[in-house]
């Protein structure tokens, strides 16, 4: 990557411009397609001018990288009070002398953004202003590549096909035992990765917290903050960050809710296609692009909170915890103000978790903490599962209560129905909202009872091995026994989920090894493995 | 249409030393506010202006505007000479008013060069 810094002087209108200048000759040199070249001068030269025409200096920083050309003017000026205003075409506060010039036309901001891919700026009344853009230097190559992040590690892969299945837009293949990934299908999305037992696909950004000091701003996913039990504080966790030397910490939240903020004013005019689409996930805007391309007109006109928060970041070096591909592939863009790190969250929340441990000892004892909140609701099988687990191992004691149900958003999931099950639910709760104000209709405030249960629950069956335990052991150590020889990919080809529950069935009677079409390979494997260590 | 050619139907003069040879003009695009010439520069296009000598300078250096018309007589800078020597660009000046001159550009460029014809 190049870049360079060039002065801007203020009312000088003589030389406004050299700093253009000296952008283009540097683009030329790295042989810059002329189209891109021409709108990354018009933007330049417009930011450049309104330095000269409104502020006491500035200057221009540019990074280039093949793929694009990044630009951040910035400038000791009297700032501008409403950006908005500022945007409109035709509207300038521009002195006489500039307007003679041919300047002051109310067409420069308008016109940086009509020539640029990015754009941002940002103002403070009586300390200046920054404009920033970006512009694709190959437009179309970078159309065709589909940037994605996914990291595939094929010599973990034990084929068992999962990922296939679960990508949205199946652009996953296992061909010759190694899973391969059709670039212009995937949307940066985690499902595979999801689904991934063996960490074959998996997400770029593993490693070491980078070295960091005062002048490095942390972006924090909101996620992060619950990431840490039931009893440590987002306070404690925000602390402790600190404690690791960042010198700013910025939530993630404050891009998501001015988003929420700009879109919900979007969608206040009635010419748009509704309903409009927030952009707030980089994969689902992904995906619309690939799978739903009619809908993009749908999509608000704003780039995501996390390109946002890398566009509007100003200090000296910023961390990011990324925690998708999609997220990534955002950071991989050149960054001419700021020098970018990325953290893998997880290796951050190990650093944080000795931290907030000092002086609280990790017990599953509840006795002496208090639960927090009231009730919790929890949908969907795998959830219900894992916070069923958490409960069992004590580790779930800030909620009084736990409302689960195995179907996504209740029974509002069931499959008998056609609507989808977050949709449905809204709508039900929208017609109790409206219910409650009708007096003569009690369809909603009517009430059963609430009626005790007269014999205990009991222990089912389930996963014992037997109802005599010595019987059960015997039975589980012959489990392990087939099952070290089963191939272990889980492919289910045999009928039974997973290796274990078909060496389960065969121990129980309800199935034999050879029903498993590896196992014959598998076993003359281990025939040559013992031959050899005799 | 060359520009030698174009200019010497419109009752222009060309400043600069290369003649026409190389610049086909077929557009016109007239204005003095710079946004609008930042955007309407091309290949081919001749812009007819009364802006000064800074920012015609700047059109031809960073956008390589291939073809400039002053209006009224008006004289051209040694500067911006110097800029369209550089990048291959004419620098031609028309006697008309801004008006008059593009209504010559017109007549050849769009009515088929009536008044001449």
């Amino acid at each position: 990557m190049d870049s360079a810094t060039y002065p801007i002087a203020g009312g000088d209108f003589e030389h406004g411009g050299s700093a253009s200048k000296r952008l283009k000759e540097m683009l030329k040199r790295l042989g810059a397609d002329p189209k891109a070249v021409r709108r990354t001068m018009i933007a330049a030269y417009e930011a450049e001018m309104n330095v000269v025409i409104h502020a006491l200096k500035g200057v221009m920083k540019v990074a280039v990288d093949p793929e694009q050309v990044e630009v951040a003017v910035i400038d000791e000026g009297p700032g501008i009070a409403d950006i908005e205003l500022a945007m409109k075409e035709g509207y300038s506060t521009a002195p006489a002398a500039a307007r003679a010039l041919g300047f002051g036309a109310g067409m420069g901001l308008p016109n940086i953004r009509h020539n640029s891919d990015l754009f941002s700026i940002q103002s403070e009344v009586g300390q200046g202003t920054r404009v920033r853009f970006s512009i694709l230097l190959r437009r179309a190559a970078a159309m065709a590549r589909a940037a994605n992040s996914l990291v595939i590690r094929p010599e973990r892969c034990r084929q068992c096909r999962v990922c296939l299945h679960a990508c949205p837009t199946g652009a996953l293949r296992v061909r010759g035992g190694r899973p391969a990934l059709l670039d212009h299908l995937c949307i940066d999305c985690t499902a595979c990765i999801d689904t991934c037992m063996m960490d074959a696909l998996d997400m770029p950004g593993r490693g070491d917290i980078p070295a960091v000091g005062e002048e490095s701003t942390l972006v924090l996913p909101n996620a992060f903050l619950a990431q840490f039990g039931p009893t440590v504080t987002a306070y404690e966790v925000v602390d402790a960050l600190r404690g690791l030397g960042f010198g700013d910490i910025r939530l993630m939240e404050g891009w998501q809710a001015s988003l929420r903020d700009a879109v919900l004013r979007h969608a206040r005019d009635e010419a748009r296609a509704k309903p409009v689409l927030s952009p707030v996930c980089p994969a689902v805007v992904n995906l619309i692009q690939v799978r739903f391309p009619s809908l993009l007109d749908h999509v608000a006109p704003f780039v995501t909170p996390f390109e946002a928060a890398r566009e509007e970041l100003t200090a000296a070096h910023a961390v990011f915890a990324g925690v998708c591909p999609a997220q990534h592939t955002i950071l991989r863009a050149p960054n001419v103000l700021t020098r970018v790190d990325v953290v893998a969250p997880m290796v951050l929340r190990n650093a944080v978790l000795p931290r907030v441990r000092a002086g609280k000892t990790v017990t599953r004892d509840t006795e002496g903490r208090r639960p927090e909140s009231g009730m919790v609701q929890v949908s969907g099988i795998q959830h219900v599962m894992s916070v069923l687990d958490q409960v069992e191992n004590g580790l779930m004691y800030d909620y009084t209560v736990l409302e689960l149900y195995a179907c996504d958003q209740g029974c509002f999931g069931s499959p008998v129905w056609t609507e989808d099950a977050f949709i449905a639910r809204q709508r039900y709760e929208r017609a109790r909202e409206v219910g409650r104000l009708l007096p003569y209709d009690d369809l909603f405030l009517r009430r059963g009872g609430a009626v005790r249960r007269t014999t205990p629950l009991e222990a089912r069956r389930g996963l014992r091995l037997d109802d005599d335990m010595a019987v059960a052991i015997r039975k589980l150590s012959e489990l392990d026994r087939l099952a070290r020889q089963l191939p272990g990919h889980n492919c289910g080809m045999c009928g039974a989920p997973t290796c274990s529950a078909l060496a389960e069935d065969a121990v129980l009677g309800r199935g034999c090894l050879d029903e498993c079409m590896f196992l014959g390979e598998a076993r003359s494997e281990l025939a040559v493995h013992e031959e050899d260590s005799r | 249409m060359k520009a030698g050619e174009l200019a010497e139907r419109i009752g222009a003069e060309i400043l600069t030393r290369r003649r026409d040879d190389d610049v086909d003009i077929g557009r016109v695009y007239a204005g003095d506010r710079m946004s609008d010439l930042l955007r309407e520069v091309s290949e081919g296009t001749l812009l007819v202006t009364n802006l000064g000598t800074d920012g015609l300078v700047r059109l031809v250096d960073l956008m390589e505007a291939p073809g400039i018309c002053l209006v009224s007589g008006a004289g051209a800078s040694e500067a911006l000479l110097a800029a369209a020597e550089e990048h291959g660009a004419v620098v031609m000046v028309s006697p008309g008013s801004l008006f008059e001159t593009c209504g010559r550009l017109y007549e050849e460029l769009e009515g088929g060069g009536r008044r001449n014809g």
